[in-house]
């Protein structure tokens, strides 16, 4: 590089600076108030962690209690924000945490899920940590090895949040996944675990990222949350990642070559770089940088991954479509890498531009791309791993196949993955993204919000402040030219795509979070841009039939990130919802704009248009929903797998039945039934069935096929208002008469503590065991079933 | 206008009312069965005027680790629930928790009303380690009512049926057996119930 390249980068690194023109929100502050402010924030988080020990016994915490700061920051309105987790001896409690808010004025405000309260755990996990990291590895079943070394932490884990899609059988023998299917046997509140976090990358496994927590006295999975974030897998289209000329932020390495290592971008080095040694290149962790992955002529991966680097030149790319297997590194390959690269970027730019934002996870930690993938992620998908703080982006199949997809390396998709690099910071901090959780669709479209924001953002004009958002409308489309014929995703109606719902409904959360993401994308879009009072326009919402106007995108952006930073904070155990997200929204839009202020009355709105909460008018809609039932029974008390494990209904296969509904806000409380619902087309869910009649009044023959069987529920007062529910069917003839009844629960006696194989058929899941989850099961299936008037 | 009237009320007496001018039962008398050695279901003193309540009794010295019934009630008798809305009482006899778990483990009893007016009813020890009880005792125990809904007449004979019943034997074999041989002894011993007279009053 010579000294007049250099000088141009320089020039162009600066223009890409904050500028200071505008305030950067309604409520910013002046910047010399807001460092004054900012260099107290230690003080702060000192007087506040005093004030909670002080108050520790009001909150429930006894003397092995203690809070820690996780992070602070102060944001631009000067409100000094504060997180602390909560430790046992010394032990994180998984989920316990608190959020404080320190206004300028001193007065503190504490909020989210509440404080694991009165825990009485003595001693400690009794189970090493490597029995611990063996006990995860056998779960994870990975023939390679990893790609680093497992990550252990010592926990207090509060049973309730058992539960997640690892409880699969893997006995050999055929049997049922049972993943939401009841309680585990036996768990008291809070129990020692360890928390080991495991990560692959080879031919073997391909790629994967996962949390389990291991109970420390019995080696047992408690829980197993999957850390890659995947965009929706590809069905068929093209390519076409031309950004077009750009300048790019690179480094000159030591031989004079260059590589795509931004150094400029990234003050803490990346988490799984650092696992890599310094080879001498004048190659660092610290720096936003792009890799690719090695393929033979063929195609086939090696599994292997490399820097862009070894350029002799400052030019990389030919903006041709990738076609050069075997040659990744040379011009063709390079285009992609200058996409990924530019995309990052931008995201990153962009957070911080806006919102004074320091890189993606708030503290400058290092992001990477790595392009051209077909193992690390399939060729047609894109994945943001939390762990390895950096995204995966597949090669894309067109144009080698006529019908394939684009490579995922548009401002777009990357921009959505690096977004979870803020929404989801670190192993420690993370939106569940699993199906079975409402906060996976808040996750996904949070990520396509900012992406849609970032590419507005990014295309303003010359005039326009760095600062803010301008107001053109974006393409409100994810993934405009990855499908080749038409994006991704829509914000207008999500629906247009066959797959994604537009409004919120009580079993949202079993869908797949890039389409249960749905109701909040169009939310969001409502926020910023209005909904039209016409019905047959996209953006006409039968749940706001009179339309919105909208306040513009960067006040919506500003709520929305002021939500999501400082108000809906992930606790690890999936359980943030729509409703929480409508709250978020309105605590930051009131502490932006006010609360009696337009802003936010626009999220009243904006959120009732896609069925949650009432609107600024207060109209009240029919509300369907399968109601917590079970009133404290064995199933629901302290064996819980999930949030809603009162709420699901057990029935018999092979009978008639009735599940129950609930309908409220509705005089006419009828509804009508069907099997199946929406969580069916999305493809998320591998393991629940519709299957059966039911007729339109709820008397349902259920199938012989045992497992998770989606029901859906429709007013008939008003047909926008429907639930999915989840039934489970076991068989309950056990003892083989072709008669299910209250005999066959003799065959759990039989089978109580017989060793794995001798008695598998007379468990109600067909597993190889018999414990109290056959029980209750039973039990409840019979009440269900036949009840006694 | 008079017709209309008529039709109106011919349809609640449709709903609401009893045709027979019989006298309608609202009580239930029961007399047990001859006592054998054999297993019964006999009156359980918890019994009121109003609400039968029957309990299973098995031949004193017979150890089982269980019991499970179905027993068919006719027209005009319905099936009651107990505390917790259960429609079958544990006599107390067997251990329905396991010996490892605290009591908040779900207890081994069940029941349900079938097609057909029939009360699936059991209760389980199921934990195989816990030793066989005697079952000369009430081992668990069913209610029942007048149907008014039905307008049994007074003084009706009615018949209770067992259509099956079933116990789990003493010996259901070690978890040390030879699989085979432990296979073979995993079966119940079918039940022949004696039932006494009922009689709607």
């Amino acid at each position: 590089m010579n000294r007049t390249t250099l000088r141009r980068l320089a020039a162009l690194a600066a223009l890409a600076a904050p500028l200071a023109a505008a305030p950067a929100s309604p409520a910013a502050l002046p910047r010399d108030v807001q460092a004054r402010i900012e260099a107290g924030r230690p003080a702060r988080v000192a007087r506040v962690e005093r004030d909670l020990r002080a108050r520790a016994a009001a909150l429930g915490l006894g003397a092995a209690d203690t809070l820690r700061t996780e992070s602070s920051f102060t944001d631009e309105g000067g409100r000094t924000v504060i997180h602390l987790v909560h430790l046992h001896q010394g032990a994180r409690v998984l989920g316990s945490q608190l959020v404080v808010h320190v206004e300028q004025d001193g007065a503190l405000r504490t909020f989210g899920h509440a404080l694991a309260a009165g825990i009485v755990l003595p001693g400690g996990p009794s189970i090493t940590r490597d029995a611990a990291v063996a006990a995860a590895q056998v779960r994870l079943g990975a023939r390679g090895p990893l790609a680093a070394e497992p990550a252990v932490e010592r926990i207090v884990f509060p049973t309730r949040f058992s539960g997640a899609r690892a409880f699969e059988l893997a006995s050999g023998r055929s049997s049922i996944h049972r993943g939401y299917a009841g309680p585990l046997a036996g768990l008291a509140p809070y129990v020692w675990a360890w928390r080991v976090h495991l990560q692959v990358h080879n031919a073997l496994d391909g790629a994967a990222d996962w949390s389990f927590v291991v109970h420390g006295d019995t080696g047992e999975i408690l829980r197993a949350d999957d850390l890659l974030r995947r965009a929706t897998p590809a069905v068929g289209t093209g390519l076409g990642w031309h950004r077009g000329p750009v300048s790019l932020d690179m480094s000159q390495m030591n031989d004079g070559t260059y590589a795509l290592l931004d150094t400029t971008r990234g003050t803490l080095p990346n988490p799984n770089l650092s696992y890599y040694a310094d080879d001498g290149s004048g190659w660092t962790p610290t720096g936003m940088q792009v890799w690719w992955e090695e393929h033979d002529a063929t195609g086939a991966s090696t599994w292997n991954s490399f820097l862009f680097q070894g350029n002799a030149s400052s030019a990389w790319g030919d903006g041709q479509p990738f076609t050069s297997f075997g040659a990744e590194s040379g011009p063709n390959g390079q285009s992609a890498g200058v996409d990924a690269m530019v995309g990052l970027r931008t995201t990153w730019d962009f957070f911080g531009s806006v919102f004074g934002r320091n890189g993606l996870d708030g503290n400058g930690t290092t992001p990477y791309a790595t392009a051209l993938c077909t193992g690390m992620v399939p060729a047609g998908d894109s994945w943001w791993s939390v762990g390895a703080f950096g995204g995966y982006f597949g090669v894309g199949t067109w144009p080698l196949l006529a019908d394939g997809v684009d490579a995922p390396t548009d401002l777009d998709m990357v921009a959505h993955e690096a977004t979870h690099g803020v929404t989801s910071p670190s192993w420690d901090r993370y939106f569940v993204d699993s199906p079975g959780y409402e906060e996976a669709g808040l996750d996904e479209a949070t990520s396509d919000f900012f992406s849609e924001m970032t590419e507005i953002w990014a295309a303003r004009s010359g005039s326009d402040p760095a600062n803010a958002i301008p107001a053109t409308p974006g393409d409100g489309q994810i993934g405009r030219t990855f499908l080749r014929t038409g994006p991704l995703r829509w914000f207008d109606r999500p629906s247009r795509d066959g797959r994604s719902v537009d409004g919120w409904f009580d079993g949202v959360k079993y869908m797949d979070g890039h389409f249960s993401s749905g109701p909040l994308n169009r939310a969001l879009h409502f926020l910023a841009r209005g909904a039209s009072a016409t019905a047959g326009d996209d953006t006409h919402s039968i749940y706001l039939p009179a339309g919105m106007a909208g306040i513009g995108n960067d006040s919506a952006a500003r709520i929305w990130y002021r939500a999501v930073t400082e108000y809906l904070v992930p606790d690890l155990t999936g359980g943030l919802t729509y409703d929480d997200a409508r709250e978020a929204a309105l605590s930051a839009a009131a502490d932006l704009f006010g609360a009696g202020s337009a802003e936010a009355a626009a999220v009243e709105d904006a959120f009732a248009a896609v069925n949650v909460g009432q609107d600024h008018a207060g109209t009240v809609h029919a509300k369907v929903w399968f109601k917590p039932w079970r009133n404290g029974d064995y199933i629901e008390i302290d064996h819980i797998y999930s949030d809603d494990a009162g709420k699901r209904q057990y029935f018999p296969r092979g009978e008639n039945v009735r599940p129950r509904i609930t309908v409220e806000n509705a005089a006419d409380t009828s509804v009508t039934w069907s099997v199946g619902g929406p969580s069916m087309w999305n493809g998320a869910d591998y393991y629940t069935m519709a299957g059966g009649r039911i007729e339109a009044d709820g008397s349902w023959t259920t199938p012989f096929q045992m497992g998770w069987h989606a029901i859906t529920a429709t007013s008939v007062a008003d047909p926008t208002q429907f639930a999915e529910g989840r039934a489970f069917l076991v068989n309950l003839d056990m003892d083989s008469d072709l008669e299910q009844d209250a005999t066959d629960m003799a065959e759990l006696s039989y089978s109580w503590y017989l060793s794995n194989g001798l008695n598998p058929s007379h468990s109600v899941f067909i597993a190889p065991w018999v414990d109290d989850q056959d029980v209750s099961t039973f039990v409840d299936a019979m009440k269900a079933a036949w009840p006694v008037p | 206008m008079r017709t209309q009237i008529l039709v109106a009320g011919l349809a609640a007496l449709v709903v609401s009312g009893c045709f027979s001018s019989a006298p309608t039962a609202s009580a239930l008398a029961y007399t047990d069965p001859p006592a054998t050695s054999g297993w019964r279901l006999v009156r359980d003193p918890s019994s009121t005027a109003s609400r039968l309540v029957l309990g299973l009794v098995g031949p004193a010295g017979t150890l089982t680790r269980g019991v499970g019934v179905n027993l068919q009630a006719p027209r005009g008798v319905r099936f009651g629930t107990f505390d917790g809305g259960l429609a079958v009482e544990d006599g107390g006899v067997y251990d329905l928790r396991s010996l490892d778990d605290g009591p908040e483990e779900p207890l081994a009893i069940a029941a349900g009303l079938k097609k057909g007016n029939v009360l699936s009813a059991g209760v389980f020890q199921k934990d195989r380690r816990r030793p066989a009880k005697d079952s000369g005792a009430t081992l668990l125990r069913v209610a029942l009512e007048v149907d008014p809904s039905t307008c049994p007449a007074a003084g009706s004979s009615l018949t209770l049926t067992v259509l099956r019943a079933a116990a789990i034997p003493e010996d259901i074999g070690l978890t040390t057996d030879q699989p085979v041989a432990l296979a073979r002894k995993l079966a119940l011993t079918e039940l022949d119930v004696a039932v006494g007279t009922l009689v709607a009053n």
